[in-house]
Protein backbone atom coordinates (compact mmCIF):
# COMPACT_ATOMS: atom_id res chain seq x y z
CA UNK A 1 0.00 0.00 0.00
CA UNK A 2 1.09 3.66 -1.20
CA UNK A 3 1.71 5.84 1.86
CA UNK A 4 -0.42 8.56 0.28
CA UNK A 5 -3.43 5.79 0.36
CA UNK A 6 -3.15 4.79 3.59
CA UNK A 7 -3.22 8.94 4.11
CA UNK A 8 -5.91 9.03 2.47
CA UNK A 9 -7.92 5.92 3.68
CA UNK A 10 -7.43 5.57 7.64
CA UNK A 11 -7.13 9.57 8.11
CA UNK A 12 -4.91 10.93 11.35
CA UNK A 13 -7.15 11.22 13.65
CA UNK A 14 -4.25 11.08 16.14
CA UNK A 15 -3.15 14.40 14.41
CA UNK A 16 -6.60 15.43 14.69
CA UNK A 17 -6.92 15.04 18.11
CA UNK A 18 -3.76 16.28 19.13
CA UNK A 19 -4.65 20.37 17.10
CA UNK A 20 -8.46 18.84 18.95
CA UNK A 21 -6.62 19.03 22.36
CA UNK A 22 -4.25 22.20 21.65
CA UNK A 23 -7.86 23.96 20.49
CA UNK A 24 -9.12 23.18 23.81
CA UNK A 25 -6.14 24.31 25.54
CA UNK A 26 -6.32 27.22 23.87
CA UNK A 27 -10.18 27.96 24.89
CA UNK A 28 -9.61 27.20 28.68
CA UNK A 29 -6.58 29.96 28.29
CA UNK A 30 -9.13 32.26 26.54
CA UNK A 31 -11.97 32.13 28.83
CA UNK A 32 -9.55 31.77 31.92
CA UNK A 33 -6.16 33.69 31.19
CA UNK A 34 -8.05 36.59 29.37
CA UNK A 35 -5.66 36.41 26.75
CA UNK A 36 -6.87 38.44 23.58
CA UNK A 37 -9.68 37.03 21.16
CA UNK A 38 -7.91 38.64 18.26
CA UNK A 39 -5.01 36.62 18.00
CA UNK A 40 -6.54 33.69 19.80
CA UNK A 41 -9.31 33.71 16.35
CA UNK A 42 -6.60 33.00 13.84
CA UNK A 43 -4.99 31.01 16.06
CA UNK A 44 -8.14 28.48 16.18
CA UNK A 45 -8.30 29.44 12.60
CA UNK A 46 -5.18 27.71 11.57
CA UNK A 47 -5.85 24.95 13.92
CA UNK A 48 -9.16 24.55 12.39
CA UNK A 49 -7.74 24.31 9.41
CA UNK A 50 -5.23 21.14 10.11
CA UNK A 51 -7.87 19.32 11.83
CA UNK A 52 -9.72 19.50 8.48
CA UNK A 53 -6.88 18.20 6.63
CA UNK A 54 -6.53 15.16 8.88
CA UNK A 55 -10.45 14.46 9.45
CA UNK A 56 -11.53 14.88 5.49
CA UNK A 57 -7.57 13.80 3.84
CA UNK A 58 -9.43 12.92 0.36
CA UNK A 59 -11.07 16.59 0.10
CA UNK A 60 -7.48 17.75 1.03
CA UNK A 61 -5.71 15.32 -1.87
CA UNK A 62 -8.57 17.45 -4.08
CA UNK A 63 -7.73 20.46 -3.19
CA UNK A 64 -3.75 19.68 -3.38
CA UNK A 65 -4.25 18.22 -6.96
CA UNK A 66 -5.88 21.05 -7.81
CA UNK A 67 -2.91 23.68 -6.85
CA UNK A 68 -0.73 21.77 -8.54
CA UNK A 69 0.48 19.23 -5.46
CA UNK A 70 1.70 15.88 -6.13
CA UNK A 71 2.21 15.11 -2.55
CA UNK A 72 0.02 15.43 -0.03
CA UNK A 73 2.76 15.83 2.43
CA UNK A 74 4.22 18.72 0.49
CA UNK A 75 0.84 20.29 0.60
CA UNK A 76 0.06 19.67 3.94
CA UNK A 77 3.56 21.24 5.07
CA UNK A 78 3.55 24.10 2.49
CA UNK A 79 -0.08 24.86 4.17
CA UNK A 80 1.24 24.93 7.55
CA UNK A 81 4.06 27.38 7.13
CA UNK A 82 1.76 29.62 5.10
CA UNK A 83 -0.60 29.88 7.76
CA UNK A 84 2.46 30.10 10.42
CA UNK A 85 3.72 32.80 8.88
CA UNK A 86 0.66 34.62 8.57
CA UNK A 87 -0.09 34.00 12.38
CA UNK A 88 3.97 35.17 13.14
CA UNK A 89 2.61 38.77 11.07
CA UNK A 90 0.06 38.96 13.07
CA UNK A 91 2.16 38.54 16.72
CA UNK A 92 4.69 41.11 15.05
CA UNK A 93 1.95 43.83 13.95
CA UNK A 94 0.41 43.64 17.33
CA UNK A 95 3.66 43.14 19.39
CA UNK A 96 4.69 46.63 17.76
CA UNK A 97 1.45 48.12 18.17
CA UNK A 98 1.94 47.22 22.21
CA UNK A 99 5.53 48.47 22.15
CA UNK A 100 4.31 51.72 20.64
CA UNK A 101 1.75 52.36 23.47
CA UNK A 102 4.30 51.28 25.91
CA UNK A 103 6.71 53.45 25.07
CA UNK A 104 4.16 56.20 24.52
CA UNK A 105 2.47 55.36 28.42
CA UNK A 106 6.46 55.40 30.26
CA UNK A 107 7.04 58.45 28.40
CA UNK A 108 3.99 60.10 29.86
CA UNK A 109 4.05 58.25 33.25
CA UNK A 110 7.39 60.00 33.43
CA UNK A 111 5.75 63.11 32.58
CA UNK A 112 3.20 63.27 35.03
CA UNK A 113 5.40 61.86 37.68
CA UNK A 114 7.49 64.94 37.40
CA UNK A 115 4.92 67.73 37.35
CA UNK A 116 3.46 66.13 40.48
CA UNK A 117 7.19 66.07 42.13
CA UNK A 118 7.23 70.00 41.11
CA UNK A 119 3.52 70.57 42.86
CA UNK A 120 4.67 68.69 45.70
CA UNK A 121 8.05 71.17 46.23
CA UNK A 122 5.61 73.87 45.64
CA UNK A 123 3.25 73.14 47.87
CA UNK A 124 5.82 72.00 50.94
CA UNK A 125 7.15 75.59 49.82
CA UNK A 126 4.10 77.44 50.18
CA UNK A 127 3.22 75.35 53.43
CA UNK A 128 6.32 76.79 54.99
CA UNK A 129 6.19 80.30 53.95
CA UNK A 130 2.80 80.12 55.60
CA UNK A 131 2.94 79.97 59.98
CA UNK B 1 13.96 83.15 25.25
CA UNK B 2 13.84 79.98 26.84
CA UNK B 3 15.74 76.84 26.64
CA UNK B 4 15.45 73.43 27.41
CA UNK B 5 18.74 71.42 28.16
CA UNK B 6 17.58 67.87 27.79
CA UNK B 7 19.97 65.32 29.08
CA UNK B 8 19.28 61.45 28.50
CA UNK B 9 20.87 59.55 30.91
CA UNK B 10 21.09 55.62 31.29
CA UNK B 11 23.75 54.65 34.37
CA UNK B 12 25.66 58.17 33.59
CA UNK B 13 26.09 58.84 37.87
CA UNK B 14 30.41 59.31 37.29
CA UNK B 15 29.93 61.46 34.45
CA UNK B 16 26.63 63.31 35.39
CA UNK B 17 27.09 65.47 38.29
CA UNK B 18 30.11 67.36 36.61
CA UNK B 19 27.99 67.62 33.52
CA UNK B 20 25.37 69.54 35.87
CA UNK B 21 27.65 71.72 37.54
CA UNK B 22 28.93 72.78 33.66
CA UNK B 23 25.78 73.94 32.40
CA UNK B 24 25.42 75.59 35.74
CA UNK B 25 28.07 77.75 34.68
CA UNK B 26 26.63 78.60 31.16
CA UNK B 27 25.61 82.08 31.10
CA UNK B 28 23.71 82.97 27.41
CA UNK B 29 22.51 86.54 26.66
CA UNK B 30 18.73 86.86 27.33
CA UNK B 31 18.19 83.06 27.49
CA UNK B 32 16.04 81.60 30.67
CA UNK B 33 17.88 78.16 30.64
CA UNK B 34 16.36 74.83 32.29
CA UNK B 35 17.80 71.57 32.66
CA UNK B 36 15.68 68.11 32.79
CA UNK B 37 18.02 64.56 33.14
CA UNK B 38 15.66 61.87 31.34
CA UNK B 39 16.95 58.83 33.07
CA UNK B 40 16.28 56.10 31.29
CA UNK B 41 15.71 53.29 33.55
CA UNK B 42 19.13 53.16 34.98
CA UNK B 43 20.71 51.16 37.50
CA UNK B 44 22.88 53.29 38.97
CA UNK B 45 22.77 56.13 40.83
CA UNK B 46 21.71 58.45 38.20
CA UNK B 47 18.27 60.18 39.57
CA UNK B 48 20.03 60.56 42.53
CA UNK B 49 22.83 62.54 41.31
CA UNK B 50 20.28 64.92 39.16
CA UNK B 51 17.98 64.87 42.61
CA UNK B 52 21.14 66.31 44.62
CA UNK B 53 22.01 68.82 41.73
CA UNK B 54 18.27 69.88 42.21
CA UNK B 55 17.73 69.62 38.72
CA UNK B 56 14.01 68.46 37.15
CA UNK B 57 13.88 64.87 36.47
CA UNK B 58 11.59 62.71 34.13
CA UNK B 59 12.36 59.02 35.07
CA UNK B 60 11.20 56.51 32.74
CA UNK B 61 10.22 53.64 34.75
CA UNK B 62 11.41 50.97 31.56
CA UNK B 63 14.52 51.39 29.55
CA UNK B 64 13.21 53.25 26.34
CA UNK B 65 16.63 53.34 24.70
CA UNK B 66 18.30 56.61 23.43
CA UNK B 67 15.39 57.42 21.61
CA UNK B 68 12.41 57.30 23.61
CA UNK B 69 14.56 59.37 25.88
CA UNK B 70 14.37 62.12 23.77
CA UNK B 71 11.64 61.98 23.00
CA UNK B 72 10.59 62.41 26.71
CA UNK B 73 12.39 65.52 27.28
CA UNK B 74 11.18 67.09 23.51
CA UNK B 75 8.15 65.79 24.30
CA UNK B 76 8.41 67.97 28.04
CA UNK B 77 10.19 70.90 26.03
CA UNK B 78 7.04 71.42 23.30
CA UNK B 79 4.21 71.15 26.25
CA UNK B 80 5.76 73.77 28.10
CA UNK B 81 6.23 76.44 24.95
CA UNK B 82 10.44 76.32 25.53
CA UNK B 83 11.56 78.13 22.07
CA UNK B 84 14.62 75.59 22.20
CA UNK B 85 15.20 72.44 23.09
CA UNK B 86 18.79 71.34 23.48
CA UNK B 87 19.79 67.67 23.71
CA UNK B 88 23.19 66.93 25.41
CA UNK B 89 24.33 63.65 25.84
CA UNK B 90 24.76 62.34 29.51
CA UNK B 91 28.21 60.97 29.20
CA UNK B 92 30.01 64.17 29.05
CA UNK B 93 31.17 63.89 25.75
CA UNK B 94 29.61 67.11 24.74
CA UNK B 95 30.81 70.64 26.75
CA UNK B 96 27.64 72.71 27.47
CA UNK B 97 29.50 76.05 26.70
CA UNK B 98 28.99 74.94 22.73
CA UNK B 99 24.94 75.50 23.25
CA UNK B 100 25.88 78.96 21.97
CA UNK B 101 27.47 77.90 18.70
CA UNK B 102 24.09 75.85 18.16
CA UNK B 103 21.97 78.89 19.53
CA UNK B 104 24.15 81.02 16.89
CA UNK B 105 22.85 78.92 14.00
CA UNK B 106 18.99 78.62 15.35
CA UNK B 107 17.53 81.61 13.94
CA UNK B 108 17.13 80.34 10.43
CA UNK B 109 16.85 76.40 10.73
CA UNK B 110 14.59 74.02 13.05
CA UNK B 111 17.36 71.46 13.46
CA UNK B 112 20.84 72.34 14.56
CA UNK B 113 23.13 69.21 14.94
CA UNK B 114 26.59 70.11 16.57
CA UNK B 115 29.13 68.35 14.16
CA UNK B 116 32.87 67.14 15.51
CA UNK B 117 34.91 65.96 12.95
CA UNK B 118 35.62 69.89 12.07
CA UNK B 119 37.80 69.84 14.84
CA UNK B 120 41.15 67.97 14.91
CA UNK B 121 40.72 67.59 18.80
CA UNK B 122 38.11 65.19 18.24
CA UNK B 123 39.48 61.35 17.82
CA UNK B 124 36.64 59.02 16.59
CA UNK B 125 37.86 55.07 15.84
CA UNK B 126 38.22 54.08 12.29
CA UNK B 127 34.72 51.59 12.22
CA UNK B 128 33.04 54.82 13.68
CA UNK B 129 34.35 56.73 11.23
CA UNK B 130 33.57 54.62 7.68
CA UNK B 131 30.49 54.06 9.69
CA UNK B 132 29.84 57.88 9.43
CA UNK B 133 30.74 58.32 6.13
CA UNK B 134 28.43 55.71 5.51
CA UNK B 135 25.83 57.26 7.14
CA UNK B 136 26.23 60.51 5.31
CA UNK B 137 26.20 58.97 1.79
CA UNK B 138 22.66 57.56 2.95
CA UNK B 139 21.69 60.90 4.34
CA UNK B 140 22.71 62.18 0.83
CA UNK B 141 19.88 60.11 -1.15
CA UNK B 142 16.90 61.83 1.03
CA UNK B 143 18.55 65.36 0.88
CA UNK B 144 20.38 65.56 4.06
CA UNK B 145 23.49 67.23 4.52
CA UNK B 146 25.07 66.87 7.78
CA UNK B 147 28.28 65.27 8.21
CA UNK B 148 28.24 64.02 11.47
CA UNK B 149 24.95 61.95 11.54
CA UNK B 150 24.94 60.70 14.64
CA UNK B 151 26.13 63.60 17.19
CA UNK B 152 23.98 63.91 19.95
CA UNK B 153 24.43 67.45 20.52
CA UNK B 154 21.59 69.38 19.06
CA UNK B 155 18.96 72.24 19.04
CA UNK B 156 15.56 71.66 18.21
CA UNK B 157 13.38 74.76 17.49
CA UNK B 158 9.25 74.85 17.84
CA UNK B 159 8.61 73.04 14.71
CA UNK B 160 11.23 70.64 15.43
CA UNK B 161 9.83 70.35 18.54
CA UNK B 162 5.86 69.80 17.55
CA UNK B 163 7.41 67.22 14.91
CA UNK B 164 9.09 65.41 16.94
CA UNK B 165 6.94 64.76 20.31
CA UNK B 166 4.44 63.73 17.98
CA UNK B 167 6.89 60.94 15.99
CA UNK B 168 10.70 60.28 16.75
CA UNK B 169 12.54 56.96 15.64
CA UNK B 170 13.29 54.68 18.50
CA UNK B 171 15.31 52.03 16.27
CA UNK B 172 18.27 54.71 15.37
CA UNK B 173 17.10 57.87 16.29
CA UNK B 174 20.42 59.97 15.82
CA UNK B 175 20.36 59.58 11.76
CA UNK B 176 16.57 58.63 11.08
CA UNK B 177 15.58 61.76 12.94
CA UNK B 178 17.07 64.15 10.63
CA UNK B 179 15.97 61.96 7.65
CA UNK B 180 12.07 62.46 9.42
CA UNK B 181 13.07 66.01 9.71
CA UNK B 182 13.71 66.55 6.44
CA UNK B 183 10.77 64.52 5.28
CA UNK B 184 8.59 66.56 7.37
CA UNK B 185 10.39 69.85 5.36
CA UNK B 186 12.34 71.50 8.42
CA UNK B 187 15.35 72.93 7.79
CA UNK B 188 18.89 71.27 8.84
CA UNK B 189 21.90 72.80 9.56
CA UNK B 190 25.32 71.97 11.18
CA UNK B 191 27.79 73.93 13.29
CA UNK B 192 31.40 72.87 13.94
CA UNK B 193 31.84 72.32 17.96
CA UNK B 194 34.38 71.12 20.27
CA UNK B 195 33.74 67.31 21.64
CA UNK B 196 35.45 65.32 24.24
CA UNK B 197 36.04 62.03 25.12
CA UNK B 198 33.41 60.12 27.26
CA UNK B 199 33.60 61.13 30.93
CA UNK B 200 32.00 57.76 31.80
CA UNK B 201 29.48 55.25 30.68
CA UNK B 202 30.08 52.63 28.13
CA UNK B 203 29.13 53.65 24.20
CA UNK B 204 26.38 51.25 22.94
CA UNK B 205 28.55 50.89 19.74
CA UNK B 206 31.57 48.54 20.54
CA UNK B 207 33.74 46.08 18.06
CA UNK B 208 32.27 45.09 14.89
CA UNK B 209 28.96 45.98 15.79
CA UNK B 210 29.18 49.19 13.31
CA UNK B 211 28.99 47.20 10.56
CA UNK B 212 25.69 45.82 11.32
CA UNK B 213 24.47 48.84 12.50
CA UNK B 214 25.47 50.50 9.57
CA UNK B 215 23.00 47.59 7.30
CA UNK B 216 20.17 48.11 9.41
CA UNK B 217 20.35 51.99 9.75
CA UNK B 218 20.29 52.37 6.30
CA UNK B 219 16.88 50.07 5.79
CA UNK B 220 15.91 52.24 8.84
CA UNK B 221 16.70 55.74 7.03
CA UNK B 222 14.86 54.53 3.62
CA UNK B 223 11.98 53.47 5.88
CA UNK B 224 11.68 56.49 8.17
CA UNK B 225 11.87 59.12 5.47
CA UNK B 226 8.79 57.08 3.69
CA UNK B 227 6.63 56.90 6.38
CA UNK B 228 7.63 60.42 7.88
CA UNK B 229 4.80 63.09 7.74
CA UNK B 230 5.02 65.63 5.48
CA UNK B 231 4.71 68.18 8.07
CA UNK B 232 3.92 67.67 12.20
CA UNK B 233 0.53 66.63 12.27
CA UNK B 234 -0.48 70.10 14.49
CA UNK B 235 0.20 71.53 11.00
CA UNK B 236 -2.25 70.07 8.97
CA UNK B 237 -5.29 72.15 7.80
CA UNK B 238 -7.76 70.19 9.59
CA UNK B 239 -5.49 70.37 12.99
CA UNK B 240 -5.19 74.44 13.25
CA UNK B 241 -7.32 76.27 15.87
Amino acid sequence: MEPEVMWVNRGTWVFAGVCLVIGLVHMRLLFRERISLQGSMSYLGFLAVLGAMAVFPQTAVQVANWLGFTLLSNFFFCTAIALLAILHLRALVTLSRVQLRSVALTQELALVSERLDRLAKAEAQRSQSTP
Amino acid sequence: MRILIVIPAFNEEQALGGLLDEIREVKLPNADIDVVVVDDGSTDRTSAVTREKNVRLLRLFNNLGIGGAVQAGLKLAHREDFDYAVQIDGDGQHPPAEIERLLAAAADHDLVVGTRFAEKSFRSTLMRRMGSRWLRMILRVVGVRISDPTSGLRLYGKRALRLFSETYPYDFPEPESLSVARAAGLSLAETSVKMRERQGGRSSILGFAPLYYMLKVTLAIALSYMRAPRKPRSEEPWNQK
